[in-house]
C-alpha cells in the first residue's frame, strides 16, 4: 500500500485544481445540507403540529383546509357529549371549538402583513398540550396572544409584537397579552384571539372546526362514528396527525424540487469534475507505471488515487459544514403555514457525508480505471 | 560475430545460469498486423553476470528487458529467473515478484518528483511489511550511502542534477537487495562524467555484490563496462567478441 503522504502531495501538486475540486465538492455538499434542512425542517414542523391524540371534526367536504371549513357552532357541546374516551383534567373534556381565519393586520407603523388567526376559548389549552404561555396572560375580549415566531412570518420585530404593543384587525384595536410557545408547530407562528370578539368582527356564525383530545389514538373511531350519524352536523373527523400528513404531502413537489436541484447539481459537478479528474492522472501515467514496476499493485494504485480525490471531497464537506455553520444554522424560513428553523441533524451531516464520500469515489474510480489501463510496458514508455 | 549457441547444461564461463531464456517469442498487435520484436530467442545469463545488450533503435531491447524484469511476458517460450518461470506468472504475481527479485533503472530516471531523494528510495522498502521504520530508514541511508548521494537525502529529484538522479534511481533499484538489475539505457541521457558514475556502481555491483545486470545501452563505451555483449538484431540475439583492451578498471 502506498502511504497517505503520497496522495497527499500529490494533491497539493497542483493547488489551483485542489481548490477547484475542494469547492466544488464543497458547494455540492453545501446543497446536500440546505435541501435537507430545508425538507427536514418542513418536515418536522408539519409532523410535530398534529397529535394522533386529536381529532379534527371539520365540515364535511373541507377536509383540505380549515380556513374553508364551516362546523356548526352546537357541533362543539354535541361532540363533548358525543364522543368516547375525551380527555379530561379538572373536570374539563378536551373540546375546542375554533375558528381559523386568514387575514391582514396593520401595526402602528402601517406596515400590513397576512397572518393567521385564531378564536380560541381557554379550553384550547387543553387540546393543544404543547402551548405554554410564556410571557404575559391568556388574552381577554380586546386582547391577542401571540405565538412566539409570529413576528418573523409577520415580518416585523419581536419588541412589536411584544405584551403591550397594540395592532389592528378589520379597524378594531388589539392589545397584545401574551406570548405562547408551542415548540416546533405552526401554532408558533400565530395570533390567537378571543373567539367571540373573532367571530363578531368578522361576522361568522359558525365554526372552522372542533378540535378533541382523545385518550388515545385508537379512540379515534368514537369520533369518526359520531361524525358519521350525526348526519345533521355535516361533519368529516380525521386525526390531527394526518390533517398535517395531507398538508405534508401538499408540500412534497417543492420538496423534490430541492433535492432535484440538489441531485442535478452534484450531476454536474461529476461529470466536469471527471474530466479534470482524468487529466490529473493522465498526466501521470509514467509515475504509476513506475510504482507497478517497482511492486505497487494495481489495487494499491488505484486506492492510492481514489484515496487521493477522496481527501479532496472531504476537505469540501468540511467546508460545506463551515458553510451551514456560518450561513444557515438556526436560520428561519417562513411557509404559507408558518415558520420553521434550519438545522443541521445528525442524519442530514451523515447524508452529506456520504454525498463527499460518494463525489470522491464515483469522481475518481473511472479516471483512476482509465489510465490504469494501458499496459504496463506502454506506460513506461509514454 | 557467430550466432549464439545457448549452452544446454552449463553456461559459457561455467557458472550457475541465473537467466535462461528458451525459445522466447512476443509478439504485439498493431492495429490489424502483428509485430514479433522477439522470435524463438535464446538466452543464458549467468549469476553476477554483467551483460550489455545493444541493437538498433526498434530491435526490440526494451522488450526483452522487460520480459526479464516481469514487466511483460513472452508470447510463446520458457523464461526462467533464478529458479522462477516467469512465464507461467499471472499479472499479480508477476508484480509480487518484481517487488522481491528485480531493481529496474530507467534512462530518464522515472524518480516521483513530489518524494524527496530519501522517500523515493524508501518506496520499494514499504512493499515489505515485516520491516520496521528504523530497518527501512537505515536501508534508505546505506543504500543512498553506496550511490554517494547520503548528503542529498532531502532534495527534491527538481533539485539533483540528471546525474544525480540517475543514482538515485539506482539506489532505489537495489535497496531491497534483489538478485537482478535491469537498466534500459542508463546512461542514455547523462555527460560523460555522470556516465562513468552510473557504469561504475553498476560493475561494482555485479563484481562485489554478485548482481545480475542486463543493460541495454547504444554507447559503446558503456557496453564495454560490462562483461559481454550482445546485439539484437531481427529478434534474434547475436554474440559480439569482447573487444576489451584491458581488464574491467576495478580489481
Ligand atoms: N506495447 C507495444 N505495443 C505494440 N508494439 C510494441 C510495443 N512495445 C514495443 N513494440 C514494438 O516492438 C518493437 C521493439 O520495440 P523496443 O523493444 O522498444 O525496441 P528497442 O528498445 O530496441 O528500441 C518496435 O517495433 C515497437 O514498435
Ligand atoms: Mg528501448
Amino acid at each position: 500500500m502506498l502511504p497517505i503522504s503520497y496522495a497527499i502531495r500529490n494533491l497539493l501538486r497542483d493547488p489551483g485544481r485542489l481548490l477547484q475540486k475542494v469547492g466544488g465538492a464543497g458547494i455540492v455538499v453545501f446543497l446536500v445540507f440546505a435541501a435537507g434542512a430545508f425538507n427536514q425542517g418542513m418536515h418536522r414542523i408539519l409532523s410535530a403540529s398534529g397529535s394522533p391524540q386529536n381529532v379534527i371534526l371539520l365540515g364535511a367536504g373541507s377536509e383540505e383546509s380549515v380556513e374553508r371549513s364551516e362546523v356548526p357552532i352546537q357541533a362543539e357541546t354535541l361532540a363533548a357529549a358525543g364522543i368516547q374516551d375525551i380527555t379530561t383534567r379538572l373536570g374539563v373534556s378536551a373540546v375546542s371549538g375554533e375558528v381559523h381565519y386568514m387575514a391582514e393586520v396593520i401595526f402602528p407603523t402601517g406596515h400590513k402583513a397576512q397572518a393567521l388567526l385564531r378564536g380560541v376559548t381557554p379550553t384550547a389549552f387543553e387540546v393543544h398540550r404543547s402551548v405554554r404561555i410564556l410571557k404575559g396572560k391568556y388574552p381577554k375580549p380586546g386582547e391577542v396572544l401571540v405565538g412566539k415566531l409570529a413576528h418573523h412570518n409577520l415580518g416585523v420585530s419581536a419588541e412589536m409584537l411584544s405584551p403591550g404593543q397594540t395592532i389592528k384587525f378589520e379597524g378594531q384595536s388589539f392589545t397584545v397579552a401574551g406570548i405562547f410557545t408551542a415548540p416546533g408547530t405552526v401554532m408558533e407562528s400565530e395570533l390567537w384571539f378571543d373567539r367571540n370578539d373573532l367571530m363578531t368582527l368578522t361576522q361568522r356564525e359558525q365554526l372552522s372546526c372542533v378540535v378533541v383530545r382523545l385518550e388515545s389514538p385508537e379512540s379515534y373511531a368514537s369520533a369518526d362514528l359520531f361524525s358519521k350519524q350525526r348526519l345533521d352536523l355535516e361533519l368529516s373527523a380525521i386525526r390531527e396527525s394526518d390533517y398535517y400528513a395531507k398538508l405534508s404531502a401538499f408540500y412534497a413537489p417543492i420538496r423534490t424540487m430541492t433535492w432535484l436541484t440538489a441531485a442535478l447539481i452534484a450531476a454536474g459537478a461529476i461529470f466536469g469534475g471527471l474530466n479534470m479528474q482524468y487529466a490529473a492522472f493522465a498526466s501521470r501515467i509514467r509515475e504509476l507505471a513506475t510504482l507497478q514496476a517497482i511492486g505497487y499493485s494495481r489495487p494499491a494504485i488505484y486506492l492510492s488515487l481514489v484515496e487521493e480525490s477522496l481527501l479532496a471531497t472531504l476537505l469540501g464537506t468540511l467546508l460545506a459544514v463551515a458553510m451551514v455553520l456560518i450561513f444557515l444554522e438556526g436560520q428561519t424560513l417562513n411557509f404559507s403555514m408558518g415558520v420553521f428553523r434550519l438545522t443541521l441533524s445528525g442524519e442530514i451531516a451523515l447524508a452529506g457525508l456520504l454525498t463527499g464520500l460518494l463525489l470522491g469515489i464515483i469522481g475518481s474510480i473511472t479516471p483512476a480505471i482509465r489510465c490504469l489501463g494501458t499496459s504496463l510496458p506502454s506506460a513506461l514508455r509514454s | 560475430m557467430t550466432v549464439f549457441n545457448p549452452p544446454t547444461s552449463s553456461d559459457p564461463h561455467g557458472k550457475e545460469v541465473f537467466i535462461r531464456c528458451r525459445n522466447v517469442s512476443k509478439s504485439y498487435r498493431k492495429g490489424k498486423t502483428i509485430v514479433t520484436p522477439l522470435e524463438a530467442l535464446d538466452l543464458d545469463v549467468g549469476r553476477g553476470e554483467f551483460l550489455a545488450l545493444m541493437g538498433p533503435s526498434g530491435s526490440g531491447k526494451t522488450t526483452l528487458l522487460n520480459l526479464i524484469a516481469g514487466i511483460d511476458s513472452p508470447t510463446t517460450g520458457e523464461l526462467w529467473v533464478d529458479k522462477q518461470n516467469l512465464a507461467s506468472l499471472k499479472r499479480g504475481q508477476l508484480t509480487a515478484w518484481r517487488a522481491k527479485h528485480c531493481g529496474y533503472i530507467f534512462q530518464l530516471y522515472h524518480l516521483v518528483p513530489i518524494l524527496t531523494a530519501f522517500e523515493n528510495v524508501e518506496l520499494p522498502l514499504l512493499l515489505d511489511r515485516s520491516l520496521s521504520r528504523k530497518e527501512r530508514h537505515s536501508k534508505v541511508a546505506a543504500a543512498l550511502d553506496l550511490v554517494g548521494l547520503a548528503n542529498r537525502a532531502d532534495h527534491r529529484p527538481t533539485e539533483l542534477s540528471g546525474g544525480q538522479e540517475q543514482r538515485v534511481a539506482i539506489a532505489r533499484a537495489i535497496v531491497t537487495n534483489p538478485g537482478l538489475l535491469v537498466a534500459d539505457e542508463p546512461t542514455g541521457d547523462l555527460d560523460r562524467k555522470s556516465a562513468t558514475q552510473v557504469l561504475d556502481l553498476l560493475r561494482e555491483f555485479s563484481s562485489e555484490y554478485r548482481k545480475t545486470i542486463v543493460m541495454v545501452t547504444h554507447d559503446a563505451v558503456a557496453a564495454n563496462a560490462a562483461q559481454r555483449t550482445l546485439h539484437l538484431e531481427k529478434g534474434q540475439l547475436v554474440e559480439q567478441v569482447q573487444i576489451t583492451t584491458s581488464e574491467p578498471t576495478e580489481v
